[in-house]
């Protein structure tokens, strides 16, 4: 079998496939994969989701299992969204005492019916720098929110959030306009700022949240004390809104979204390699032992039962809770126990094909056993494999999620399996966060159905006897 | 000629036993004596404490004698090979010692005890789940193969690609979700409410328990069965003799269930038995999402608390059970299936 007859091959397996329809789906859903997994860094949302996904520090401006952003579209009053404002309007002017100032100006439009969780602000700062944030609220108000005095020799991020450090300016507001009657029922710390910061002000405003709509400005001012050490910049704010992202946040405020993306290529490869070493080395495990025959047949025949009488996931469940191992390990226990799945089949298809004439001329001019099962019926048996191949990508990624599950998994990558997990000790199921459970399994369940679909399109072009009449 | 065949399938059955937990007894050796080990530092420093009026060159004396004695007594002095062997002996002879953490619901401490009540409600969930999707999977499979590339064949064999690569846990969740805590219908967990009723309200309430994990079992189980039924009945359904019954006039679904389904017997109960097996031996661990005290939940917990001596026996005991699976499957099959039980020469 040489190029040409590949090509040839290829050709008429093609021309089947077409008519498959199921066959196509799985085709094109396998691809869109791929795709993701190609373009996953201008698909994540937060970039370092990959590295940084159990460092709490990157994720600490998220809210707290929110749910995802379109949740919004069934609501009756609508929450704030999570959204990044990466760049501010800068201006370096001189204030009313003839101060050099420097001052970034963030514009929010609030439309929504419930207030932001927070507002958190961002930049990194040198020198000696009286910091000062305002708000202009869209009734004219301008609010002095907090103030602070930092000092660093070195550029270091400073992070304010007006919930944490805005708490008191934001109360003094409320007491002007609320009642005494109704102050005396809350205090500072049972009231959240930005429920103060984005109500009308009116008398009552404490009891309920009435949303002032509009634009909001926000103003983080630095007066620059000694010009040659000054330094601030990426400067940036993030509305923490109570709905986020594409597919929410779970209870580490991770964004969930951002872990299905950076988890898929881990399925996909987990699924393609496991399944294409173990079943290449299953065919070539049946092929040698139908092509030798014997007592070397009886001896890989009884190596074979051994592997397939041992339960598989217990086993895999016990080996990675002893040694703890690395995903690579993983597949590694994994092929070791999918590879006898094609055996049995190769095998008895070989032994029709050793019997076939040109296996017989072959030998006769002196070809070798290896150049016999490599050139002459490695080639015929492999395209059979294929199905196999296909169809044993789902139980990998099922195997490794199920391992990851039970908490077992490699925790210097994420997968599908690993979110869920989180998902059982967050209990998400009893606080009903469905976008922490639905999404990770449906995608695990799509990505083998993908691999259904293709498998059993293969099955039915390449074992012709299944096919309906 | 079966005795035969049926004493030589058990033997081997045995032996394939014996050699897989000699394989494991290997594998996870040293992890076993590290836990052995800090056992036996456990129970000289029990027996030392119980001890009064002794002088510290005393108790160091009796500490470090009663520490041999275990050590010899557990063979940890021994080379290597001779501690695999020992294991290996101890473990198939369901010696699997003491859990450093896990007890059982009477407050022991012995793993085989532990073990032994989490066996039989594995094996009520997987059965009784086995024979519903035996049962739907065997109806549907008929009913598929009755008229290939029709509408019901082409929509079931799209739902059993989809459901595919589902994990059952996963689904499991889901349905707890939804039939748990959104329309209250079944309890989240357990085998029994607590207080356990009594009497006739005793089964009510164990099946009120069963009902939503197996029904997450047969749901996802059953399609992929009547798929591969569908295509065994296929094969017969094109042999001669169903055309001479149906040339005769015997009802279509006489010629189904009774001409087709006797043939189709053997290979059936095999994929049946099969899709049991392969249940314990894939989705043991989704009783740990109903918290259903089986098996599968034992491997969760001794995960969990890192008890090493009930993780073994668990799964010798899943890989003994497996084995025990293997040899009814080929004994049924050889009972069924008159070729084979003649066994060629043998």
């Amino acid at each position: 079998m040489n190029l040409n007859d590949l090509g040839f091959w290829f050709r008429d397996f093609w021309a089947e496939f077409k008519r498959e329809s199921s066959g196509l789906v799985g085709l094109a859903l396998l691809v869109l994969f791929l795709l993701v997994t190609i373009f996953e860094s201008s698909l994540l949302p937060f970039k370092d989701a990959n590295t940084r996904w159990r460092d709490i520090t990157y994720w600490q401006d998220n809210p707290i299992n929110a749910p995802p952003v379109w949740t919004n579209l069934f609501a009756a009053k609508k929450a704030a969204r999570t959204i990044n404002l990466e760049q501010g309007k800068r201006e370096e002017r001189t204030d009313e005492e003839g101060r050099p100032v420097v001052q970034e100006v963030f514009s929010y439009q609030f439309t929504a019916d419930k207030a932001p969780l927070d507002i958190i602000f961002h930049t990194s700062i040198q020198g000696s720098v009286p910091l000062s944030i305002e708000v202009q609220r869209p009734d004219g108000t301008r609010l002095q929110i907090t103030q602070r005095y930092v000092e660093f020799t070195a550029p270091s991020q400073v992070r304010v959030s007006i919930n944490n450090d805005g708490k008191d300016s934001l109360f003094a507001f409320l007491k002007v306009h609320e009642a005494s009657s109704n102050l005396s029922r809350v205090s500072s710390g049972s009231l959240r700022g930005s429920d103060i910061l984005f109500n009308k002000a009116r008398e009552g405003m404490a009891a309920s949240f009435e949303a002032l709509k509009g634009e909001y400005r926000f103003i983080m001012k630095a007066q620059v004390l000694n010009s040659e050490q000054f330094m601030m910049e990426g400067t940036r704010l993030v509305v923490t809104g109570s709905v986020s992202g594409i597919l929410g946040t779970d209870n580490m405020k991770r964004d969930i979204f951002s872990g299905l993306v950076a988890g898929l290529k881990w399925a996909l490869f987990i699924g393609l390699f496991t399944s294409a070493v173990s079943v290449l080395i299953g065919v070539f495990y049946g092929i040698i032992s139908a092509y030798f025959g014997g007592i070397v047949d009886t001896i890989m025949q009884f190596i074979y039962q051994i592997f397939v009488s041992i339960p598989l996931l217990p086993v895999l469940i016990v080996v990675s809770a002893v040694f703890k191992p690395s995903i690579w390990f993983l597949i590694g226990v994994m092929v070791i126990f999918f590879w006898p799945g094609s055996v049995m089949t190769v095998r008895s298809m070989a032994f029709q094909i050793k019997e076939e004439t040109y296996i017989e001329a072959a030998r006769a001019l002196g070809a070798g056993h290896r150049r016999i099962i490599f050139n002459h019926m490695a080639p015929l048996l492999i395209p059979y494999s294929f199905a196999s191949m296909a169809l044993s990508v789902p139980s990998a990624i099922v195997y490794e999620s199920s391992v990851s599950l039970l908490g077992l998994g490699d925790a210097s990558i994420v997968t599908w399996g690993q979110i869920l997990h989180d998902a059982m000790l967050g209990n998400a199921i009893l606080n009903g966060l469905w976008w922490w459970v639905i999404p990770p399994g449906l995608a695990i369940a799509i990505m083998g159905m993908t691999f259904a679909f293709l498998g059993f399109a293969m099955d039915r072009i390449l074992h012709p006897k299944l096919r309906t009449r | 000629m079966y005795k035969w065949f049926a004493t030589k399938r058990i033997l081997k059955g045995l032996f394939m036993y014996a050699l897989i937990i000699f394989i494991m007894s290997a594998l996870f050796n040293s992890v076993v004596e590290t836990t052995m080990r800090s056992q036996i530092e456990e129970q000289v420093r029990l027996e030392s404490m119980r001890l009064k009026n002794f002088t510290t060159t005393a108790l160091q004396k009796f500490q470090n004698e009663r520490r041999e004695t275990l050590i010899k007594k557990y063979k940890l002095d021994r080379p290597i090979w001779e501690r695999i062997v020992y294991r290996a002996i101890d473990t198939i002879t369901f010696n699997f010692g003491k859990s450093t953490i896990i007890k059982s619901s009477r407050g022991e401490r012995d793993v085989l005890s532990i073990i032994a009540e989490a066996i039989p409600r594995s094996l009520i969930l997987f059965t009784l789940a086995a024979v519903f999707e035996i049962l739907i999977g065997i109806f549907l499979g008929l009913k598929k193969a009755q008229k290939p590339g029709g509408s019901l064949d082409k929509s079931t064999s799209l739902i059993t690609m989809i459901v595919y690569g589902m994990p059952t846990w996963w689904l499991a969740m889901i349905l707890i979700m939804f039939f748990v805590y959104v329309v209250k219908l079944f309890p989240s967990s357990g085998v029994h409410s607590v207080p356990t009723p009594e009497g006739f309200m005793y089964i009510l309430d164990m099946i009120w328990h069963t009902a939503l994990p197996l029904l997450t079992l047969v749901l996802i189980g059953f399609w992929g069965l009547a798929f591969v039924v569908r295509n065994i009945v296929l094969g017969i359904l094109q042999e001669d003799y169903i055309m001479a019954a149906r040339a005769r006039g015997i009802p279509e679904n006489n010629v189904l269930f009774g001409h087709t389904l006797r043939t189709a017997a053997p290979p059936l109960i095999t994929m049946s038995l099969l899709s049991l097996l392969g249940s314990i031996s894939g989705s043991i661990i989704f009783e740990g999402i109903f918290s259903w005290p089986g098996l599968g939940n034992l491997y969760w917990i001794a995960v969990q608390q890192n008890d090493i001596p009930v993780l073994m026996g668990d799964l010798a005991i899943t890989i003994g059970l497996y084995q025990a699976g293997l040899v009814i499957l080929d004994l049924t099959y050889g009972f069924l299936d008159p070729r084979i039980k003649v066994g060629g020469k043998a």
